[in-house]
């Protein structure tokens, strides 16, 4: 990402606060920064969610349409993940600088949502017409602003748009023998909503000197040589799990890297849960009057 | 010191080994590079086969993969043979990862006009149901190692994988139109009695001609010829590239030659497939 | 009826372009398999009775090895190995110039490569990396990185290429552990071998060195969670893990579990890889000898 130039006195500053569980912002080592959130941003998108985690900001925005269905899966739809790092974030992504990024991002997300319990539990309700018709929904993420933490905040962003998603409720009517004709509900208000309750939320566990710390900052970022990735879940399970950046890990650190990432995971969960609740009832209670927080 | 010759002046070391009628990995002029072949490795495959030169120099495996395709709406009863040699970066130090080279385009080509020219393939077993089913064959050759005369080896390598497709049994419901894959049924080939067997030559200093060239003798030569030749003698694929011109002569000489090599390797793949099926 | 295929065929040729460097095939053409009945994998009963798999091992058995070193005549260095049916060959060029004009940099540089030939899987692969593939490529550069004495070779990089010939899973631990043994063949300083195991958590047992239809399949499984699948690229002499990555849904409990399972793994892999190290340079001394007294 962006390059950043800490010097030998910095990184040791760093990594010393680390070792007595303060770092320079002042946060413990399993503290979040501070998350501002909010759904429904984009009036033209299914569902959408803007994420600020203190300097990193993502868009996310959920659009449905309607496809023919995978053949190894005939009853399921699909979930595509889009990743655009925009050259306003860094002056590396200008041109094709950020597609690798993106599409590192874009396969960790679609393997933390790739776990059977997960799809079957969101994709089976998108099916229209078994091998005939489904949903597919293009999960399209913009990334403003890099400031550390990119993958936890996309994830959580992502979890926000999708349990914001309405999709338009279709009914078959069978024509004799042909091929079944779709047909759009009248009221708007009729939607099929996701279920995320599986959904997992991306926790980064960076390794810096012989601590960790969860939601690295930038700064932070330079002085870890290894990261571990965790996609956790509601329950506390695991589902993507992956060793990221060019440095190697001892399997102790990983046992305990996975506990901290399993509580902290949990946690979050948690609250992004009780914070889309709120959303929710914001929503309804305002209807269409709500005034949206917007960009700035 | 002899290496340092050969770095130096590339040509004169060639010219030196030449004037003896030697080459200066102990060949003759006219001498090829010892084969080896397998088949039936890739169990993937549908149909595969893997040909070495010269202990390794140049290998080359191919790998058949079938698929169920509608036809083209002007020859309704004709399946595909799509055949693509690939030029990994893996295989030579001159290359990157990337389109196709130039190189690698020509053998596709070349390995296209072989099997269309030659009739290897049986036009029959690949029609299912005419003008609705038919297959498709992707012939996938992969150089592993690159120290010249692919085109021999990819020639070898797809024929060989081709002798060694076979095809299941489809049945298609006259009533539903269902497709079902036969699994009682046994499994029938694809390839016609034609076998051809490609060789290659090189021209140097436009005049003096050896067979089975390496990468070396490859980049110092000034015209290569590649001469596929059938069991009857025939020819079916004639490519002769580079600026020095040929005589009748020497063109005779290589088409006299290519027929000998071509009973040689397909005496060999015979020998291969029939102890595989034992 | 021929509408609708030509609506397929339009649609089809919108969203890939024509690849004109290469023999064109039909448009759409199916893998024989999806015809054939039962359709589908058979995942059931991966474990006997009597605690033998498929193919006969114990649950804790890893398959037999062939390993071959110095297989590509151009390269620096090259490994050609066999896991049974699981064929994958490597070739390691460099230490050579930087492919692209880039920045001054004092460290080295390795990239990856990583293909499935196109007949080497049950479904055909394209001639062009997929994202499956890419983002394998990138594990293995992540899993091989830090055992590469990056620093020893200023203002260069290393190309690994790995191609699998034919995939009877474990895929990526095979190219890990390949790749490693092609660096070590082309003479690159490293600070270990890395060696790659992976495994699968199937019901109560944990099946190591999964063939392909062990690997898990995506809404095959009994939905359940503590099912799946995690691959180890470990470094046996210095205690680290390089790589680590999950499919599946598990607690972090079993997650350490697998982990611990793939590392005794790695411990049976690492004799054989120094083995079969020792037999080529064997060789290859034996040759420079035999030269040698030619020479005299």
């Amino acid at each position: 990402m962006t390059d950043l130039l800490l010097s030998e006195a910095e990184k040791m500053f760093i990594i010393h606060g680390v070792q007595d569980n303060l770092r320079v912002d002042g946060r413990s080592c399993d503290d979040y920064r501070h998350i501002e959130l909010e759904t429904d941003v984009v009036s033209s998108a299914n569902g959408s969610a803007r994420l600020k985690l203190s300097q990193t900001d993502v868009l996310v925005g959920v659009k449905a349409d309607l496809t023919t269905p995978p053949t190894d899966n005939p009853d399921v739809g699909t979930l595509e993940f889009f990743v655009d790092c925009s050259a306003n974030a860094a002056p590396t992504f200008e041109g094709r600088g950020g597609e690798d990024l993106a599409r590192d991002i874009s396969s960790t997300l679609a393997r933390a949502y790739s776990s059977d319990r997960c799809s079957s539990s969101m994709l089976k309700a998108l099916c229209v017409v078994p091998s005939e018709q489904c949903w597919v929904l293009y999960i399209d993420i913009l990334i403003l602003e890099c400031g550390g933490s990119l993958y936890d905040a996309v994830s959580i962003a992502v979890k926000a748009a999708l349990s914001s998603t309405k999709v338009p409720v279709v009914k078959v009517t069978s024509s004799d023998g042909g091929k079944p004709e779709l047909e759009l509900s009248d009221d708007p208000y009729d939607s099929l909503r996701i279920n995320v309750k599986h959904a997992p939320c991306n926790v980064t566990l960076s390794k810096i000197g012989h601590s960790h710390v969860v939601d690295a900052s930038l700064e932070e970022e330079v002085c870890s040589l290894a990261s571990l990735m965790m996609a956790v879940t509601e329950e506390g399970t695991v589902t993507m799990l992956k060793k990221s950046a060019c440095g190697s890990l001892h399997p102790e650190s990983i046992y305990e890297m996975l506990e901290t990432g399993k509580n902290v995971g949990l946690n979050l969960n948690k609250q992004l849960t009780r914070q889309l609740l709120d959303e929710e009832c914001l929503h309804t209670q305002m209807g269409t009057n709500r005034e949206p927080k917007g960009f700035l | 010191m002899a290496d340092v010759f050969k770095k130096v002046e590339p040509a004169e070391y060639y010219r030196r080994h030449l004037t003896h009628d030697a080459r200066p990995d102990g060949r003759q002029l006219l001498a090829f590079r010892d084969v080896v072949v397998s088949v039936g490795t890739i169990g993937t495959a549908d149909g595969s086969a893997l040909v070495r030169l010269g202990g390794g120099g140049t290998t080359v495996v191919c790998g058949v993969k079938a698929e169920l395709a509608s036809p083209r709406p002007d020859t309704p009863a004709r399946g595909y043979v799509v055949p693509n040699v690939e030029l990994p970066a893996l295989c030579a130090a001159t290359l990157r990862p990337g389109p196709p080279t130039a190189l690698a385009q020509t053998l596709s080509q070349a390995m296209a006009d072989l099997i269309e020219n030659s009739g290897c393939v049986d036009a029959g077993a690949l029609c299912v149901s005419p003008g609705r089913l038919v297959w498709a064959l992707h012939v996938d050759a992969v150089c592993l190692a690159h120290n010249g005369n692919l085109a021999d080896a990819c020639a070898a390598a797809v024929v060989a994988a081709l002798r060694d497709t076979t095809l299941p049994a489809i049945t298609i419901d006259d009533e539903t139109g269902r497709v079902r894959v036969d699994s009682g049924r046994e499994r029938a080939p694809v390839a016609a009695s034609a076998f051809p067997v490609a060789a290659s030559f090189a021209k140097f200093d436009n005049d003096i001609l050896f067979a089975d060239p390496t990468a070396e003798e490859e980049a110092l030569a000034t015209a290569t010829v590649t001469v596929a030749t059938l069991e009857d003698g025939s020819l079916c694929l004639l490519h002769k590239a580079g600026g020095s011109a040929m005589t009748e002569k020497e063109l005779q000489q290589c088409v006299d030659r290519a027929q000998v090599r071509g009973a040689e390797l397909r005496h060999l793949v015979n020998k291969v497939a029939a102890s595989k099926e034992c | 009826m021929l509408t609708s295929m030509l609506t397929s065929i339009t649609i089809y040729l919108n969203a890939m372009p024509l690849d004109r460097m290469r023999i064109p095939g039909p448009e759409d053409s199916k893998p024989p398999f999806v015809y054939e009945t039962p359709s589908g994998v058979d995942v059931s009963n991966l474990v006997k009775t009597n605690g033998c798999r498929k193919d006969g091992r114990k649950a804790d058995h890893i398959r037999p090895m062939f390993i071959k070193c110095g297989i590509i005549s151009q390269a620096q260095g090259s490994v050609y190995i066999e896991f049974n049916n699981t064929k994958v060959i490597c070739g390691v060029y460099g230490p050579r110039e930087f492919g692209k004009r880039e920045d001054f940099s004092m460290n080295g540089r390795l990239t990856c490569d990583f293909k499935f030939a196109t007949f080497s899987c049950k479904q055909r692969r394209q001639h062009q990396q997929d994202a499956e593939e890419k983002e394998l490529s990138q594990l293995l550069l992540q899993s091989l990185s830090p055992a590469v004495c990056l620093h020893k070779f200023p203002k260069a990089q290393v190309d690994i290429y790995v191609i699998i010939l034919e995939n009877d899973g474990s895929a990526l631990s095979a190219a890990v552990t390949c790749g490693s043994l092609a660096l070590a063949d082309a003479g690159i300083e490293m600070y270990d071998m890395v060696v790659a195991c992976s495994a699968r958590k199937y019901f109560n047992s944990i099946l190591l060195d999964p063939t392909a239809a062990e690997e898990i399949v995506p809404m095959k499984t009994n939905e359940s969670v503590d099912e799946g699948e995690m691959t180890v690229a470990y470094m046996p002499s210095l205690n680290q893990v390089s790589g680590l990555i999950l499919k599946g849904e598990m607690h972090t409990q079993v997650c350490a579990q697998i982990m611990k399972s793939c590392l005794e793994g790695c411990n049976l892999i690492y004799p054989v890889l120094q083995q079969s190290l020792i037999t080529s340079i064997r060789k290859s001394l034996s040759n420079v000898d035999l030269q040698g007294s030619k020479e005299l």
